[in-house]
């Protein structure tokens, strides 16, 4: 174990579920026997149909809902026993609608939020804003208001609000859903970029072009349960799992499943590998 | 989620065909029988009945749990409350400077609380056994203007919304470390801004997708706007009117003519 500043020791492993169920109020079985376990520096895409659980395990994962039986370890620490404001430190959770979190009069101030609630010194606070502004590239628009923007760019400014407190974990909901395909690409970018720079990446989402080209790894959700946990080509090498929960591939992946017959591999994710793979299968034809 | 945004719950009961108009008249008249009625082992046996409706109607533990323990948390808060604020009567069980718990105050508590939990749960059936179609329905064949009947089918359709929407707010905000129980009191006021300010937006721009939505689909276009599906009474609803009337007419003829305490 590392020590950390921030009191939750890290490990190497800082998310890890055992046997993790969770069932509403209402009695829906949401997440029903998960075990999952997620390492310092993944990116992770979780994938799945309406309904399938996606963000009951996200709200499971950063402690907003306690396991119903089993449990949830961040950083070592089961999750029943840490305040949520002290896995905030730890898991940040970008949500699904930005509306749900936006309400300061300047961008500035929204991005503030978080840090100054956790607790962290002025100094440090400016920092980590600093850092969460350049990161979300808002730096046109911090004196604005959140609420006059753009849906894009209020969701940049939601996501800039979690990455400003710090967390060693990204969960971010569905953040590309209602962005133009720049937007979209703009957003990705910078994820990566986080990614690059130590942080973890926990990518909720149904648009499988994001999960091939960002994620190294997948976990397909259907019906509260894991149905795969593999690495992105793993995934994309075998459609069958993805049809069943209603996923479709990106067209290059498509194709080059079509074009099997003809000595194109299973595993090709992108337009670049299939050009590559054509070319080389023409040369030896 | 369906029981969650909307409580009404698909089934085919004798309370889910029964026509909207005569369940809203079963619903009004049960109503006023739990404010004639002032005695507590009346009360519990109107009670009794109306959960044999609510059985009657199929609903499950799992299905209504939220909204009577909704019911149940309001009775308990009666019967608690009741005794504090009413010291009238004698003898007196305990007092604790300027509070006298007296014991027919205690008992008037439990009263009312029954008398909220006749309510309460009656309505409830009425919601849970009819469609937010059905209740619009019959509300404006009943001589209630259509704008009136929009308008609380809407209010009807987003009040769970609405409660779902401050949970997700209040969640989103928790995990930007907000602790809305944290502080004293102007701290605590100021933290249910972040709460406040997102669930009045997220409510207007819903207000707003939805009145488009509804001019998009020409409403107001007409004023003698026709209907799919017309309402029609059949034996049976005859049948439940005249058993609810008999049930209504007794307790009332004694309270009101004999004037018999009851
Ligand atoms: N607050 C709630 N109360 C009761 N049931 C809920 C609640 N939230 C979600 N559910 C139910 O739990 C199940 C999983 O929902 P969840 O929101 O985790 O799915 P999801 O994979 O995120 O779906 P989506 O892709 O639509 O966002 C669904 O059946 C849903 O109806
Ligand atoms: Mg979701």
């Amino acid at each position: 174990m590392i020590p950390s500043a921030h009191g939750i020791p890290r490990e190497e492993k800082i998310i890890s579920t055992r046997n993790l169920k969770f069932t509403y109020e209402g009695g829906v079985q949401a997440l029903q026997g998960l075990n999952l376990d997620i390492r310092s520096g993944d990116y992770v895409a979780i994938v799945g149909g309406n309904g399938s659980g996606k963000t009951t395990l996200a709200k499971a994962l950063n402690g907003l809902l306690k396991p119903t039986s089993g449990t949830v370890m961040v950083n070592g620490m089961p999750t029943s026993e840490l305040k949520v404001a002290e896995i905030a430190k730890v898991v940040g959770y970008a949500f699904q609608n930005p509306d749900h979190q936006l309400f300061c009069s300047s961008v500035e101030d929204e991005v503030r939020f978080g840090p100054l609630n956790l607790g962290y010194p002025e100094q440090e606070v400016r920092q980590k804003v600093e850092r969460a502004i350049e990161a979300m590239n808002l730096g046109q628009l911090r004196a604005l208001a959140p609420l006059s923007l753009r849906l894009g760019e209020r969701r940049r400014v939601s996501i800039a609000s979690v990455i400003a407190m710090d967390p060693q974990v990204l969960i971010l909901d569905e953040p590309t859903t209602g962005l133009d395909a720049g937007e979209s690409l703009e957003l990705m970018n910078s994820l990566k970029r986080l990614n690059a720079e130590g942080k973890t990446i926990i990518l909720i989402t149904h648009d499988m072009k994001v999960v091939a080209e960002h994620a190294r790894r997948v976990i397909v959700m259907a019906n509260g349960r894991m149905i795969l946990d593999s690495d992105s080509r793993g995934v994309f090498s075998d459609l069958a799992i993805l049809g069943e929960s209603n996923l479709e591939p990106p067209p290059v992946v498509r194709l080059a499943h079509r074009l099997a017959k003809h000595g194109i591999p299973h595993d090709v994710m992108s337009v670049e590998e299939l050009v590559f793979q054509l070319l080389r299968s023409r040369g030896g034809g | 989620m369906g029981g969650f945004i909307d409580l009404y719950t698909e089934a085919d009961t004798f309370l889910h065909r029964m026509d909207p108009r005569v369940k809203i008249v079963a619903v009004l008249l049960l109503s006023l029988l739990a404010f004639i009625l002032s005695h507590l082992y009346l009360l519990l046996a109107l009670l009794t009945f109306i959960f044999l409706l609510l059985f009657l109607a199929r609903a499950t533990i799992s299905r209504t749990a939220f909204a009577l323990k909704f019911v149940l948390r309001f009775m308990v808060l009666i019967i608690i409350l009741w005794p504090i604020f009413d010291p009238t009567g004698t003898p007196v069980l305990a007092s604790l400077g300027p509070i006298k718990i007296t014991e027919p105050a205690v008992w008037r508590g439990v009263t009312s609380a029954a008398r909220v939990g006749c309510l309460a749960t009656v309505w409830y059936i009425l919601m849970f056994t009819t469609s937010q179609r059905d209740l619009v329905r019959a509300l404006v064949k009943m001589g209630v203007r259509f704008d009136f009947g929009l308008t609380l089918a809407i209010s009807l359709r987003f009040l769970p919304t609405f409660g779902a929407l401050i949970d997700s707010i209040k969640d989103a905000q928790r995990a930007r470390g907000l602790e809305l129980s944290k502080g004293g009191l102007l701290k605590r006021s100021k933290n249910y801004v972040a709460v406040l300010v997102p669930t009045i937006v997220s409510a207007l721009r819903t207000a707003d997708t939805l009145s488009l939505a509804l001019q998009s689909r020409a409403y107001g276009a007409r004023a003698d706007r026709t209907y799919l599906r017309d309402l029609n009474m059949r034996p049976s609803d005859y049948v439940a009117l005249a058993v609810l009337a008999a049930i209504l007419v007794l307790p009332a003829f004694a309270k009101f003519v004999m004037q018999v305490d009851i």
